[in-house]
């Protein structure tokens, strides 16, 4: 019983990171049309910013979060204003220029730190425990961060100018540039959120997990899985979604083992994509 | 407009079809028989749903309710290719070639995927003379003015030597001049091919000179039927026209 | 309408071959491999050869789909299903007959691919990238949990070398044979699929509405270059674990279908032969960068960006280009037509 808890907290800590990673990849695509195979690279690149300024220049950790939040943002932004914006008619060519993008940006890592993780852990070590369920105050600092992350970006969204610009972009580009919305305008901003949402999480995550120039791989994957999950562009859908799939992958990592979780999940994707194309809380297909 | 059961063996029959987007009717217990190698006009005011009972002829849309048949074949939500099969073929409203492939390629490719071989080309060779499309053989469809284009899209529609052909506006975007062309088409599918042809027009000369009858949409409802002359001098058509110029155009996100 | 004797014929119907010059030259290129063996034992010209020219099969995958605009990131799982299917015949049934087990790794992932084709081919652009992607990881995955099938994490390893016609075909240089072989199966296979069906699938790419509305059913070519893509994936992934000899997962890595991509696209995605430069350029240039560590995956995102930003043909477009001004500038050349300016769409009316 403690156990089903404590994996239940895991999971919810897993379920906040996959939703800040899914609600940036889920905003570009809903925004700019764009799938950003790059996602995993600025996921990296926060968590390495995040090491650099705590561990070799001895910033406070909050500090060296911010850092990397405010770093994967601004190349985000220039990603989008330099490359990004040149093809971005033709989603092909999107989808190379993020693909490349991510290499050149994991080899660069590579270059700079070498190889092998550097010794990086989380400030705040110690375990929170009730009853028999022990979690990770760690964890829990992660949960919160997210959480508010999370709110954020709904606030910005639903609540904001920029927010209702998004959205009707979202819903129909041509119908938001009848209307004279300097669309393009938009589209660095989104980009630099998303990004600088997935510099935060790696920030964020990496010190617990692991911090590897590759770690990047398997973050594109779980991004996939989760908007696929929720539907693509959907907001809402991308936060159920990872919520989900967190807890498939905290349960199924203790009571399963392996790598069946994961396996069951891309199933069930692969499986919800055929009978329900828009995913669980996506609207039509847009066709792309 | 009820034909006889004799006359409506390959005839394109809409029976009380409805659709609706989402709460939206786009149009409401409609109906129209198009006899074989009949002509049929449809005209109506921007928005009044046209393209969309394109969409729904050709397959390309599924009904709310109703359903559309050719002879006795229900075709409606069937695929888009194998209603082609049967013969119903549509045009589209905007140029719709095969970009990077030359005019020769393109006519081709109709010809093959509607698996007719090239002898068909001879019998297409007046029409392609006429329209200028021969000068341009070995160029690339997308160069092309834009209303030679637009007559290549038509002519590929023909190549398939369909039973039924459904026009979406063939003369818009057409100069002037140009439009003399679509006349020389819809005649020659007529006389050469034995066509069936609906005709959705915003031209109402082309629509008086070709169609012996005509059918008015207005909001999606079906306003009046007969011949062009007799309609369009019936003041509920008038109204409808005059009162339909200033509203949005439905048709447009799903053209 | 203008009376009969006025009007002007039809122009003459060309008959174009099957094949065009770009097939040719590939085909020959890729033949020209077997020679190989007989003009050198330097054995890192062989291995050499034989990494390229497993890269370039596996990439034809690619090349096959991108016929209809498709991106496909499946490569590596139906490579898996090829590799794999060799290894247990050969393990598990003694089966080591080279043409058999050749036959086998095309039909099992073609085979493979046909439901899954019918599943997934109604799914447009993004959503197909994003699918095959899913559908390598599920296979990867697959690998490390189907153990008794598979091996799991340790893979199959110790199968016997192939035979042909009883023939042991054992070392360096007849490795590279078999590889050989199998690439020239699989390029001839792509050659003649991709140009017998030219029309679907360039009027697929170009326009799959005007297609279906004359009468083309979109999806079943899809579904048949998706099966016969996966085929020669298949043969890509025999060629791979017998030069291996061993057959694990780490071959079929879901990220590797970014290379087998990026040899398309930087070699020219426009034409077979690109295909086949991509890979010769990029896998050689990823032996020269080895050896300051592993820097061959920044190259080739910088390849690709460079290449989409500046020369969507890649190096074949740009090739090409460079020898139509070659031949412009020479003043034997015939004087070309100027081509009719486009005419902007103008008073289209939705």
């Amino acid at each position: 019983m403690d156990n089903l808890i404590a994996t239940g907290l895991i999971g919810i800590s897993l379920g906040s990171q996959y939703a800040l990673l899914a609600l940036g990849f889920t905003l570009i695509f809903g925004i700019l049309g764009v799938v950003n195979f790059a996602h995993g690279g600025f996921y990296v690149m926060g968590g390495y910013v995040a090491y650099y300024c705590s561990v070799v220049l001895g910033l406070p950790f909050p500090v060296a979060v911010l850092a990397a939040t405010l770093a994967t943002a601004a190349l985000g932004w220039l990603f989008e204003m330099i490359i990004l914006e040149r093809v971005i008619e033709d989603h092909q060519a999107t989808l190379m220029v993020t693909m490349g993008f991510y290499l050149v940006m994991a080899t660069a890592i590579l270059l700079l730190f070498g190889p092998e993780s550097p010794e990086f852990s989380f400030p705040i070590t110690g375990v929170w425990r009730a009853g028999g369920a022990y979690v990770p105050y760690a964890n829990m600092v992660v949960i919160g961060v997210c959480l508010a992350a999370i709110v954020f970006v709904y606030w910005l969204i639903y609540r904001s100018g920029i927010g209702r610009a998004m959205r009707a972009m979202a819903e129909d580009r041509a119908v938001a540039s009848a209307l004279g919305m300097r669309t393009r305008a938009l589209f660095p901003f989104a980009f630099a959120l998303a990004t600088g949402l997935a510099g935060l999480t790696g920030a964020l995550v990496t010190p617990i997990l692991a911090l590897a120039p590759h770690v990047g791989d398997p973050v594109l994957a779980f991004s996939f899985l989760t908007v696929i999950l929720g539907g693509l562009g959907s907001v809402a859908g991308a936060t159920v979604a990872a919520f989900i799939v967190g807890m498939v992958e905290a349960y199924a990592a203790v009571y399963l083992g392996g790598s069946k979780g994961a396996l069951a999940l891309f199933v069930l994707v692969l499986l919800i994509l055929v009978v329900r194309p828009q995913g669980l809380l996506g609207r039509e297909v847009r066709r792309a | 407009m009820s034909a006889s059961l004799a006359a409506s063996a390959g005839a394109l029959r809409a029976d009380s079809i409805s659709k609706a987007f989402g709460g939206l009717k786009v149009f409401h217990d409609v109906s129209f028989t198009l006899p074989p190698a009949g002509l049929l006009g449809v005209i109506g005011p921007n928005g009044a749903g046209k393209t969309t009972m394109i969409n729904i002829m050709s397959g390309r849309l599924p009904l709310s309710s109703g359903q559309v048949l050719l002879g006795d074949t229900r075709i409606d939500g069937r695929p888009v290719y194998a209603n082609a099969d049967q013969g119903l073929v549509r045009s589209f409203q905007q140029t719709a070639t095969f970009a990077g492939s030359s005019v020769e390629d393109n006519l081709i490719a109709a010809l093959r995927f509607a698996k007719r071989d090239r002898s068909v080309l001879e019998r297409l060779a007046p029409l392609l003379d006429r329209f200028g499309l021969i000068e341009c053989w070995g160029r690339h469809a997308e160069v092309l003015p834009y209303g030679l284009q637009k007559m290549l899209g038509l002519t590929m529609a023909l190549a398939t030597q369909p039973k039924m052909l459904l026009l979406d506006e063939p003369a818009a975007g057409l100069e002037k001049s140009e439009r003399a062309n679509i006349d020389a088409y819809v005649g020659f599918a007529q006389r050469e091919f034995g066509c069936g042809i609906l005709l959705v027009e915003h031209d109402m000369d082309l629509i008086r000179r070709l169609c012996p009858q005509v059918i008015v949409l207005d909001g999606g409802r079906l306003i009046a039927a007969g011949p062009p002359g007799e309609v369009l001098s019936r003041k509920d058509v008038i109204d409808a026209y005059l009162g339909g110029a200033d509203e949005e155009d439905a048709d447009a996100q799903h053209s | 309408m203008s009376n009969q004797a006025s009007i002007r014929r039809l122009p003459q119907a060309r008959r174009p071959a099957l094949l065009g010059g770009y097939e040719w030259a590939t085909l020959g290129l890729v033949g020209f491999a077997f020679a190989v063996p007989v003009l050198t034992r330097n054995p890192q010209i062989l291995s050499q050869t034989n990494l390229i020219l497993i890269a370039a099969t596996a990439a034809l995958g690619v090349y096959i789909m991108l016929r209809m605009d498709l991106m496909s990131f499946a490569v590596p799982a139906f490579m898996a299903i090829g590799g794999y299917t060799v290894a247990v015949l050969s393990l598990k049934l003694g089966v080591t007959d080279v043409i058999l087990l050749g036959v086998a790794a095309f039909v099992m992932p073609a085979l493979c691919a046909v439901p899954l084709g019918w599943l997934i081919l109604r799914l447009k652009g993004v959503y197909f990238v994003l699918v095959t992607f899913v559908l390598t990881e599920i296979v990867q995955l697959l690998l490390f949990e189907a153990t008794p099938l598979t091996g799991g994490s340790n893979g199959l390893v110790g199968m016997p070398a192939v035979t042909l016609f009883g023939i042991e075909l054992m070392d360096n240089s007849q490795v590279l044979l078999t590889t050989a072989g199998l690439a020239f199966a699989g390029f001839t296979i792509t050659a003649l699929f991709t140009r017998y069906f030219r029309y679907e699938f360039t009027a697929i790419e170009k326009n799959d509405v005007l297609a279906e509305s004359l009468g083309l059913a979109c999806w079943r070519y899809k579904a048949l270059a998706f099966s016969v893509a996966a085929g020669v994936s298949g043969l890509a992934g025999f060629a791979l674990v017998n030069m291996l000899l061993t057959a694990h997962p780490t071959s079929f890595a879901p990220m590797s279908s970014v290379s087998y991509i990026t040899y398309t696209i930087v070699g020219g995605k426009g034409a077979i032969l690109g295909t086949l430069a991509g890979a010769a350029l990029l896998v050689t240039a990823t032996d020269l960068f080895a050896l300051k560590g592993e820097l061959s995956p920044g190259l080739f995102g910088l390849l690709i960006i460079v290449v989409t930003l500046v020369a969507r043909g890649g190096v074949i477009g740009l090739a090409a280009k460079a020898a139509g001004r070659l031949r412009r500038a020479s003043p034997a050349a015939p004087a070309r037509v100027a081509p009719i300016a486009a005419v902007p769409a103008r008073g289209v009316k939705s």
